[in-house]
């Protein structure tokens, strides 16, 4: 009897000491989404939850995930450049140059395709790719993923996010795209004019804020979108300044880059590139795939009188045979007035997209 | 026990009983045949296919290099079968409007051949995105709510000098839109083919009678333009005009 009550007693004692199962129910991210855009597709493989997001933002930070441990995502996509890269093309580990201008992150959320070239299907496939480009951050994710496995703050990041301790790279991937689908831009001057123009409700700031609008803004936003002005907004219009298609907008009569047509084989794709938005293009410059035109002024000047006729050309670029839409200088400097409405300094300056502490 | 409290016992049992039944579940019968209607560009007697090469009535070698238009509130009198629908050859090839429904409520169809006034200048973000009026699903068939919606687009690359070097350097663009030019089509005494589980009313859409259907012929050389902006008034008719009749049952 009184070695059955002890076994009774260590029973019990050792019951009590079973630890706790962990367990963690991610808080759903609800995305901030201006009442003038369109729903966000959120995979469903891949829901947005406060977790995700953090660790997305780390790991988009992340020195670790490059060859020699020293640039991260933001290396080429620096907030300070709308998420791009100053640089004509940005440089690898290796001291390798790219052949393309890193694509300001911007509304990424709401794209059908990425690369210039629209070679990712996903933004998860997307970010897949860089880490292992050996003219980017040459490494490879399994050798990523056994580094950050190691650090206990990944590992707790990675259970809150997706209740895993199985760190790999498709998570990670998912972490990241989380982070980058926050990053919406809908503040800008430009966004109070559209608003405006279309009768939606404006509240007292964005009033304040239509207020300061000048006439020459106005009047480069007329020529923006004039059939026989500038006529840019058959390829950026809307709330995200950009259509989702791939055009030749007369860069070269002939191509020294393929673009999507390298991607598809087919012949009436080359020299077509992914129509990128405007927005926060005051900061996100040099502009065009390559990186060709340091300033606003050089890019207005190259569709105003720069344009090369080639085969698979845009047909909506329709001054292409007088070399573009022949813009006086008064003329230009509108445009350019209007285009640096679309900057959002409260896109460039949000403390939640900064490197964390 | 008397027989009286026994019967009464047994009647509240019973009434207990039946009134504890659930009610009957409403009867929804699921509509088993998937509907479409798929269109086929052709030119002439030929299928059309983008960026391939064609001769107009006067002789130009054409290449369409984009092909779409708007129905919109497609029904058979008090029957929807869909709220809009975007053709868009490029991006989904022939098919156009799927939906589950039963071909007895279709024999006939009518829809605008693009989008009624009612809704043409709503805020785009307004409509369910499922709809290929949202935004999103719009994308560059949509000007903004002033114009609304592009009706019908289509573009192509003309060679109008004929020298035998093919430059394709001429332009087609047709953009039409605004409420004035909408057109409604119907389809009357429809043949629903069948092919697997669903049925399909298969339309064509000939490009060549596009271009040439007598007095309203358009000359590409000549003709080439229209955004729907004022002094296209005669050229966007023309252009609705002649894609409703060129868009006929297979």
């Amino acid at each position: 009897m009184k070695y059955l009550l002890l076994l009774f007693i260590v029973i019990v004692v050792t019951l009590s000491c079973e630890k706790d199962k962990v367990d963690h129910i991610p808080t759903p991210y609800i995305l901030d989404i201006p009442s003038h855009f369109p729903v966000m597709q959120i995979p469903e493989d891949n829901p947005m939850t406060v977790e995700g997001v953090a660790l997305g933002r780390r790991l988009f930070y992340e020195k670790q995930l490059s060859g020699d441990n020293t640039i991260s995502c933001a290396a080429c996509h620096s907030p300070s450049n709308a998420f791009s890269d100053p640089n004509q093309y940005s440089e690898g580990i290796d001291g390798i140059l790219g052949t393309r201008n890193s694509m300001a992150l911007i509304n990424v959320g709401w794209n059908d395709f990425f690369f210039w070239d629209g070679r990712a299907k996903t933004l998860e496939e997307q970010i897949l790719i860089p880490v292992e480009d050996p003219i980017e951050m040459h490494d490879n994710w399994a050798s990523v993923m056994s580094t950050i496995s190691t650090d206990l703050t990944y590992k707790n990041m990675f259970f809150e996010a997706f209740q895993t301790t199985d760190i790999d790279s498709t998570h990670a991937a998912k972490a990241i795209a989380q982070f980058i689908r926050t990053m919406i831009s809908g503040s800008s001057k430009y966004d109070v004019m559209y608003k405006a123009e279309n009768n939606l409700l404006l509240t007292v700031s964005e009033q304040n804020i239509y207020s300061t609008v000048t006439p020459q803004e106005t009047a480069g936003y007329d020529l923006f979108k004039s059939l026989n002005g500038a006529d840019c907004f058959h390829c950026h219009n809307g709330p995200l300044v950009q259509v989702q298609k791939f055009s030749n907008n007369g860069l070269d009569a002939i191509f020294t880059d393929n673009g999507r047509g390298a991607i598809t084989e087919n012949l009436n794709d080359m020299g077509k590139f992914k129509v990128p938005t405007l927005r926060n293009i005051e900061y996100s410059g040099p502009y065009m795939h390559d990186g060709r035109f340091e300033t606003l002024d050089e890019v207005i000047e190259h569709y105003s009188s720069g344009v090369q006729i080639s085969s698979t050309i845009d047909p909506l670029i329709e001054f292409a045979s007088q070399g573009g839409v022949q813009l006086d200088a008064f003329e230009k400097d509108l445009v350019k007035k209007f285009l640096l409405t679309l900057t959002d300094e409260t896109f460039i300056n949000n403390p939640d997209f900064q490197e964390p502490k | 026990m008397s027989a009286f409290v026994q019967l009464v016992l047994f009647f509240f049992g019973v009434l207990s009983l039946t009134s504890c039944k659930s009610d009957k579940p409403e009867i929804n019968i699921p509509f088993s045949d998937t509907l479409s209607i798929s269109v086929q560009p052709v030119f002439g007697g030929e299928p059309l296919f983008l960026d391939s090469s064609y001769q107009t009535p006067e002789g130009y070698d054409i290449q369409f290099t984009d092909i779409k238009f708007y129905f919109q509130d497609v029904r058979n009198g008090e029957y929807l079968f869909k709220e809009a629908a975007l053709f868009d050859y490029r991006l989904r090839g022939t098919s156009f409007i799927e939906t589950a429904g039963d071909k007895e409520f279709y024999e006939n169809i009518q829809a605008n051949l693009g989008v009624s006034s009612l809704v043409n200048h709503n805020d785009p973000v307004g409509f369910d995105p499922n709809s290929w009026l949202y935004i999103s699903n719009s994308n560059d068939m949509h000007w903004d709510w002033n114009p609304g919606y592009i009706f019908v687009k289509i573009e192509a690359k003309v060679d109008t000098i004929q020298d035998g070097n093919p430059l394709f350097n001429h332009n087609v663009i047709f953009h039409v839109g605004k409420d004035e030019n909408i057109k409604t089509v119907s389809f009357i005494g429809i043949n629903w083919i069948s092919i697997g589980s669903g049925d399909v009313f298969p339309l064509k859409l000939d490009l060549l009678h596009f271009l040439d259907t007598g007095s309203s012929s358009i000359d590409v050389k000549t003709e080439f333009t229209s955004h729907t902006l004022a002094g296209q008034d005669g050229l966007s008719a023309k252009v609705m005009d002649n894609f409703k009749e060129a868009l006929t049952p297979f």
